[in-house]
C-alpha cells in the first residue's frame, strides 16, 4: 500500500519543554491509524505540525502520491466544536470547503448529498448556533470531508459524543476507510482505537514509543496474556504467583502471566471460587500494551 | 488567493447581515446630525424667559432695564458652532426696583432674594437678582452683586452684568455733559465678519458653522473605526475560542487568513461610508438651500475634495485601528480580557477626537500640524485640517506616507501576534510577552 503522509524525526520545543521529539512514523493509504498516547504526550503538537499550524523545529513532513497542496489534502476535525455560531450551516459548509480551494456546484450537490444523509437538509438554512451539540459535530465532520481530502485527521472524535453519535463517527470512519480514504486518530481511549485501528503509532513524552500494524504489535508482545469473564470475586487473581499484572474491571479480568508460566495453574485455582464464562489465552490489550510501555502510573489516568 | 477571497466574502457577507450594520448606516448620520442640530435648534426658538430683579442703589438707570427685554437676534451661525453653544438667547423679565432712597441696600434687597426660591409659576418667583450699590457711578471700587439659585447661571449673569455697564458707562459720560445720542454712537461696536481665504485665493465666509460640520465629518470618520475594531477584536477572540481558528490555520497561512479579515472589514467600511457620503451628498443637495436661507452656505463643505479626502482618511485611520484591535484580539482568549487591554489604547487613540476643537480652530498651529503628521493621529487629525483650512499638498501626502507605513508595522506586528498568539490559550500576555512573541514569530 503506497504512503500518503511520511513524518520523520520532527522536533518541536516549546520554551523548554520538547513537545515531539524526534517523532517519525508513515500513515499508508486506506487504513486508520491510531495516534495514541496520553494527554500532553504530543498527539496535538504532531497533528498541528502535520496539518500546518506549526513548523517543525527540524525534521520533514512530507506528502506523497499527489500535486494537491497540502494543506487542501487535509480534512481536520479539531478536538472541539470550531465552527462559527452565526453562520448558515450549508453556508457554512461551502465557507469551509471554498478555504480547501473547492468551489462551484459540485461542492454544493456533495454538501446536499452529505446534509441529507446525517438528516441535517432541513436545517441547511438554520444557525449554527441553532442545532444541538450532535447536530454541529455532524456539520463539523460533513466540513472535514466536503472537500474530499487524502487524510482525515481526527483529534479526539468521540470525546464529547454520545454513545448513538459515538456509533454514528465510528461507523462513518469504517465506511470511509472502505472508501479507500486515509485516516488519522488521535485518541488515548485504547478500546476506541483497538476497534478501528489498523496501525498504531503510541506517543509518550514525544517520542514514538510503538508503532506498527496493531495485530503484529499486540502479536509482538506474545500470547501470554489471560482473558478471564466470571462471576464472583476476583480480587485474588491478582495475587496468584502466575500473575505479574492484572487488570480487573467488574468482572472481567486481563492477566499479564510471568515468563514461563501455565494458564492451566491459573485456571485451577478459580475452581470453586469463581465460576468461568470466558477463558482465553491471547495477546495482551492495546490498553494492557498501553500501560506497559508508558508505565503503570498512567492507568488511573486512562481509565 | 482564492482562500484569502473566501476569508473576505464570509467577513463582508456576515458583517453587512447584522443588524448593527444597517443600523448604524442607515441612522448614524442622522444620530450626529441630531446631536449637532437639535441644540442649535433650540438655540433658535430660545428657552424661554427668564425673571430678574434688578435694585438700583444709584436709581439713575430705570431707562437702561425696559421691563421685558426680547432675545437677542438668533445667530444661526453662533448657534450652530460649537464654541458657543451654551450662548441661547433668552428673554429677561426685568422687575427694577429703584433703591437709592433706601440707607441700606441689603435688607432692601431682602424680599426680593427671598423670591429666588418661591415657585416661578406663582407669579412671584425669580431666577437672578442683581444689585446695584449706590457708589456705581463715582465709585473706583464698586461691586455689583448677583444672587442666583444656580452658579453657573453665567449667561444671564454676563447680559445683565453687560448691560449694566453700558447703561452705567452712559450715565457717567452724561455727567460729564456728553449728550446720551452722541454716546451711543460713540460707544457702538463694530461687529467681525470672518473670511476664510483659500490658498487658491478663493473667499469662503470662514464662520462657525466649521465646527459643525466639522464635528460631524470627525465623528463619521472616527466612531465607525472603534465599532469596527471591536468587531474584529471579538470576532478573532471568537475564532480563538471555539477554536474556529485551527481550521483555518489548517487550510490557509495566517497572514492569508490576517489578510482575508482585515479587507473584508475595510470593505464593510467602505460599503458603510459610501452609504453615509451619498446621503450626506443628498442632503447636502436637499439641505442646501435650507441652510442658506438659515445664513450658512454649505456647498463649502460639500466640495469634491471633502469626500476624496474623507474616503481616504478613513480608510486609512479604520485600517490603523483595525490592526490595534486585531492585535488585542489575538492576544487574549476572552472578550474581557482584550476590552481590558484595548482600554488604555483607546483613550490613547482618541486624542485628536478629544482635541477635535483645538485643531478645528487652529488647523495651522504647530500642534495640529504635528499631530496630523503624526501615526495614528494622522488620519483623523489631517482630514480635520483640510475640511476647515487648506493645508500644503506636501503636508496631506506626507502624512498619507506615514499612515501607510503604520499600517504596513501594525500589520507586520499583527502578524507575528497572530501567528503566536492565535494558538495559544494561556492567559493574557503581558507587554514584554507580546514583545517577545512578535520577535519570536
Amino acid at each position: 500500500m503506497s504512503v500518503v503522509l511520511s513524518v520523520r524525526d520532527v522536533v518541536k520545543t516549546f520554551g523548554a519543554v520538547r513537545a515531539v521529539d524526534g517523532v517519525s512514523f508513515t500513515v499508508r493509504r486506506g487504513t486508520i491509524t491510531g495516534l495514541l498516547g496520553r494527554n500532553g504526550a504530543g498527539k496535538t503538537t504532531t497533528i498541528r505540525m502535520i496539518t500546518g499550524v506549526f513548523f517543525p523545529d527540524s525534521g520533514s513532513i512530507e506528502w506523497l502520491g499527489s500535486e494537491r497542496d497540502a494543506r487542501d489534502r487535509i480534512g481536520y476535525l479539531p478536538e472541539e466544536r470550531g465552527l462559527y455560531r452565526q453562520m448558515k450551516v450549508k453556508e457554512h459548509l461551502l465557507f469551509l470547503a471554498e478555504i480547501k480551494g473547492c468551489r462551484g456546484a459540485a461542492v454544493g450537490q456533495s454538501a446536499e448529498r452529505w446534509l441529507k444523509r446525517f438528516e441535517l437538509w432541513d436545517k441547511r438554512d438554520s444557525k449554527i448556533e441553532e442545532l444541538s451539540k450532535g447536530n454541529q459535530q455532524k456539520v463539523q465532520l460533513i466540513g472535514t470531508l466536503l472537500h474530499e481530502p487524502d487524510l482525515i485527521i481526527l483529534d479526539e472524535p468521540q470525546s464529547g459524543l454520545d454513545p448513538v453519535n459515538m456509533l454514528l463517527v465510528r461507523n462513518l470512519l469504517q465506511e470511509l476507510k472502505d472508501e479507500g480514504r486515509t485516516i488519522l486518530l488521535s485518541t488515548h481511549m485504547m478500546a476506541e482505537a483497538e476497534r478501528m485501528a489498523d496501525e498504531i503509532i503510541l506517543v509518550h513524552k514525544g517520542k514514538v514509543v510503538l508503532s506498527g500494524a496493531l495485530d503484529a504489535v499486540r502479536d509482538s508482545f506474545g500470547k501470554n496474556t489471560l482473558h478471564i469473564d466470571y462471576e464472583g470475586d476476583g480480587a485474588f487473581l491478582q495475587h496468584l504467583p502466575q500473575v505479574k499484572r492484572a487488570m480487573i474491571v467488574n468482572n472481567a479480568a486481563e492477566l499479564s502471566l510471568t515468563e514461563g508460566a501455565d494458564p492451566q495453574h491459573v485456571l485451577e485455582a478459580t475452581l470453586g471460587r469463581l465460576r468461568i464464562r470466558r477463558f482465553e489465552l491471547a495477546s495482551p490489550s492495546l490498553e494492557e500494551i498501553f500501560i506497559e510501555q508508558v508505565g503503570a502510573e498512567t492507568m488511573e489516568s486512562i481509565r | 488567493m482564492n482562500k484569502m477571497f473566501a476569508v473576505i466574502k464570509r467577513e463582508y457577507l456576515q458583517a453587512v447581515r447584522k443588524k448593527m450594520f444597517i443600523f448604524m448606516t442607515l441612522f448614524f448620520p442622522v444620530l450626529m446630525a441630531a446631536l449637532f442640530i437639535v441644540p442649535s435648534l433650540l438655540v433658535a426658538r430660545g428657552l424661554g424667559g427668564k425673571k430678574v430683579a434688578v435694585i438700583d442703589g444709584t436709581g439713575g438707570l430705570r431707562s437702561s432695564f425696559s421691563h421685558h427685554m426680547e432675545p437677542e437676534t438668533p445667530d444661526p451661525e453662533k448657534a450652530l458652532s460649537g464654541r458657543k453653544r451654551g450662548e441661547v438667547p433668552q428673554s429677561l423679565d426685568i422687575d427694577y426696583t429703584d433703591a437709592h432712597t433706601q440707607s441700606n441696600l441689603d435688607s432692601a434687597a431682602r424680599p426680593f432674594l427671598d423670591r429666588l426660591y418661591l415657585d416661578k409659576d406663582s407669579g412671584n418667583g425669580l431666577d437672578a437678582v442683581l444689585v446695584i450699590p449706590a457708589n456705581a457711578f463715582a465709585g473706583s471700587d464698586a461691586k455689583m452683586t448677583y444672587y442666583s439659585r444656580s452658579s453657573a447661571d453665567l449667561i444671564s449673569m454676563e447680559r445683565l452684568g453687560s448691560i449694566s455697564n453700558r447703561a452705567i458707562q452712559r450715565q457717567r459720560l452724561s455727567a460729564r455733559g456728553i449728550d446720551p445720542g452722541v454716546v451711543d454712537t460713540l460707544t457702538r461696536e463694530v461687529t467681525i465678519d470672518s473670511v476664510q481665504l483659500s490658498r487658491s485665493g478663493e473667499k469662503k465666509k470662514g464662520n462657525a458653522a466649521n465646527f459643525f460640520v466639522g464635528f460631524i465629518f470627525a465623528g463619521l470618520l472616527i466612531i465607525p473605526s472603534f465599532i469596527y475594531g471591536l468587531e474584529t477584536m471579538r470576532g478573532i477572540v471568537q475564532e480563538k475560542s471555539e477554536r474556529i481558528v485551527e481550521v483555518l490555520v489548517s487550510s490557509m497561512s495566517p497572514r492569508e487568513l490576517l489578510t482575508g479579515k482585515i479587507l473584508g472589514i475595510a470593505a464593510v467600511g467602505l460599503t458603510q461610508i459610501t452609504v453615509w457620503l451619498t446621503i450626506i451628498a443628498a442632503a447636502g443637495a436637499v439641505g442646501a438651500a435650507t441652510a442658506m436661507t438659515a445664513g450658512f452656505d454649505v456647498s463649502q463643505f460639500l466640495r469634491p475634495m471633502v469626500f476624496v479626502y474623507f474616503a481616504l482618511f478613513f480608510i486609512l485611520g479604520y485600517l490603523t485601528f483595525v490592526c490595534i484591535y486585531a492585535i488585542a484580539g489575538a492576544a487574549c482568549n476572552t472578550d474581557k480580557e482584550a476590552q481590558q487591554l484595548v482600554a488604555p489604547l483607546q483613550m490613547v487613540m482618541m486624542v485628536p477626537w478629544f482635541v477635535m476643537f483645538v485643531i478645528i480652530t487652529n488647523p495651522d498651529s504647530t500642534f495640529a500640524v504635528a499631530l496630523s503628521l503624526a501615526p495614528v493621529y494622522g488620519p483623523l487629525t489631517m482630514f480635520a485640517r483640510t475640511l476647515v483650512s487648506e493645508p500644503p499638498v506636501w503636508h496631506v501626502l506626507l502624512s498619507i506616507a506615514v499612515s501607510i507605513v503604520t499600517i504596513m508595522v501594525f500589520f507586520y506586528v499583527t502578524a507575528k501576534v497572530f501567528r503566536v498568539g492565535i494558538l495559544s490559550y494561556g492567559k493574557r500576555p503581558t507587554i514584554p510577552e507580546l514583545w517577545r512573541w512578535i520577535k519570536l514569530a
